[in-house]
């Protein structure tokens, strides 16, 4: 069967200690995902995790302009500094195709909870607009998630980058009890049947397709996603359906 | 560009391309759920199935974990499904009597075993320590295979124990597991300088980059593939290998040709 990609976890820019064939702009992640065939991608910019999350995120605007295939995820920073969430803040994100936020807390140095958080995470929740969150890039602990996922149940969360060595210990019991929380394939693939197994126990629903690009090979999660033992049209929520759905439901 | 992407794309498996998956395990671990810990021969007959694993080469964690249990079961499970599956008696350099008795007694299982594995950064013993040198000999002597745990920078099996072995044991075919992860350079030294150590491909390709630099510069023929299942998945690997640039027959040498021509004589065709 022939499934339509839209990849939510990938990056544009170079790194500053390198890595191996980057997509330097959003012209070349296009080039990227158009050569393995997926329609269409949520991404940002590296910028935004170890330069400047306010450089980044202007960097990241210019870059997705002019490419219908790309939609853009800002980082944010504790509202207090006012050094990105300032008041027309949704505004600006729908101007500018801004369609997801992440979050990087303990590389940022913040603490992501009520405390630092509440109001603003509370008009996340409100308006639908989904959380990426990564496992990788030390900026996240488990039991901050736990904690945050505690403190706003309903809010709406995409685990990226899950972990290389299974997770399941971990997911499982964040899937069982918060209904908005979601994980991404790119290392969930990588598990021998686990995301069979996530699909058995909590429906295909929780599952948003990621290929990690550029850290990771696309074609390796497109091929276990293609040949994994569930049905094709879990198959096709996972592909894509359930990152629009995601995205329908918002409001901005 | 491969022609062979589109036909895994297309069926899942390729006839004329079977798939040796040289570094396996087995069995249920402690740090780790896995949903096929519990070994069931129709169960893995089947995941094998599915992504054409011709043969899989495993060393049952509980061989590797427990003395008290040790390659008892690798025999038990091989024998469940032979036409499948092949082990590696595996070495605790923590207990040598086990190693001399499990080296005196290989060729008793020789429809069993076709080589050795070590984990000495778990058993904390560097690879080239003499508690080992039972099983180093026998595999030169009879060229087996020998799958090493490495890792860069470790003290155990890092580059600089491999270069012992490699050294002292030519004949013995040394299959670097996770070749020396993250110290690809010097993989790549180690493959240049020794015509018996070959790459694995085991946690290699969870990111890119490292792959194509041993297709670069050394080649496709001495890269072996392996999965550490039932911790990865095939077809997850598979797309991978797939996805780094190589040739078709680059990719018919990773996924099967090599370990062919590791395990002639070792196996009944
Ligand atoms: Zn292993």
């Amino acid at each position: 069967m022939k499934l339509d990609f839209f990849d939510v976890n990938t990056f544009i820019g170079r790194p500053m200690n390198g890595i191996f064939k980057p997509a330097k702009t959003g012209t070349d992640l296009v080039s990227e995902i158009r050569s393995q065939n997926i329609s269409k991608a949520i991404t940002w910019h590296i910028l935004q995790y170890e330069c400047s999350p306010e450089k980044g995120n202007r960097t990241l605007v210019e870059e997705i302009s002019g490419h219908p295939e790309l939609y853009g995820c800002w980082t944010i920073l504790p509202p207090q500094t006012g050094e990105i969430i300032t008041k027309d803040f949704f505004r600006k994100m729908k101007e500018n195709k801004i369609v997801a936020l992440n979050v990087f807390p303990e590389w940022h140095r913040f603490i992501l909870n009520r405390i630092s958080f509440g109001e603003f995470l509370d008009e996340l929740i409100e308006r639908k607009i989904p959380l990426l969150l990564t496992m990788d890039r030390a900026c996240l602990s488990w039991e901050l998630l736990y904690g945050l996922m505690k403190e706003f149940p309903e809010l709406t969360c995409i685990l990226c980058d899950i972990g290389i060595w299974g997770v399941d210990r971990f997911t499982w019991p964040l899937l069982e009890k918060f209904p908005n929380f979601y994980l991404e394939t790119s290392l969930l693939s990588l598990e021998e049947g686990g995301l069979e197994a996530t699909v058995k126990r909590f429906g295909a629903e929780r599952i948003v397709f990621g290929t990690g690009f550029p850290v990771r090979y696309p074609k390796a999660a497109i091929l276990q996603l293609a040949y994994a033992d569930i049905s094709d049209e879990d198959k096709e929520k996972i592909a894509s359906e359930n990152l629009e759905k995601i995205l329908q439901e918002e409001k901005l | 560009m491969n022609s062979l992407w589109e036909k895994f794309l297309e069926k899942g498996s390729v006839e004329d391309c079977p798939v040796y998956d040289m570094h396996a395990h087995m069995g249920t671990y402690n740090r780790i759920y896995f949903p096929y810990g519990n070994f069931d021969p129709e169960i893995t007959k089947k995941r094998l199935d599915r992504a054409g694993i011709k043969l899989l080469v495993f060393c049952h964690h509980w061989a590797l974990f427990s003395p008290d249990i040790g390659n008892s079961i690798n025999i038990e499970v091989v024998r469940k499904l032979p036409e499948r599956l092949r082990a590696y008696c595996g070495l605790n350099p923590n207990y040598p009597e086990i190693i001399e008795k499990d080296v005196g007694e290989f060729e008793k299982y020789r429809d069993v075993f076709v080589g050795f594995k070590m984990l000495a950064e778990y058993h904390q013993i560097p690879v080239s320590h003499e508690n080992y040198a039972p099983a180093w000999k026998y595999a030169n002597l009879k060229k087996l295979p020998v799958l090493l745990h490495t890792w860069g920078g470790s003290q155990c099996n890092g580059p600089e124990q491999i270069r012992d072995v490699a050294e002292k044991y030519p004949e013995a075919r040394i299959l670097m597991g996770h070749s020396c992860h993250g110290e690809w350079g010097k993989a790549v030294r180690l493959m240049k300088d020794f015509p018996n150590v070959y790459a694995e491909l085991c946690a290699v390709v969870d990111s890119r980059g490292g792959l194509e630099q041993f297709l670069d510069e050394v080649g496709s023929k001495r890269i072996i593939f392996g999965t550490d299942w039932p911790w990865f998945n095939h077809h997850y690997y598979i797309g991978a290998v797939l996805d780094s640039g190589l040739s078709d027959e680059d990719a018919h040498n990773i996924f099967h040709r090599n370990a062919e021509n590791l395990l002639k004589g070792l196996i009944a065709n």
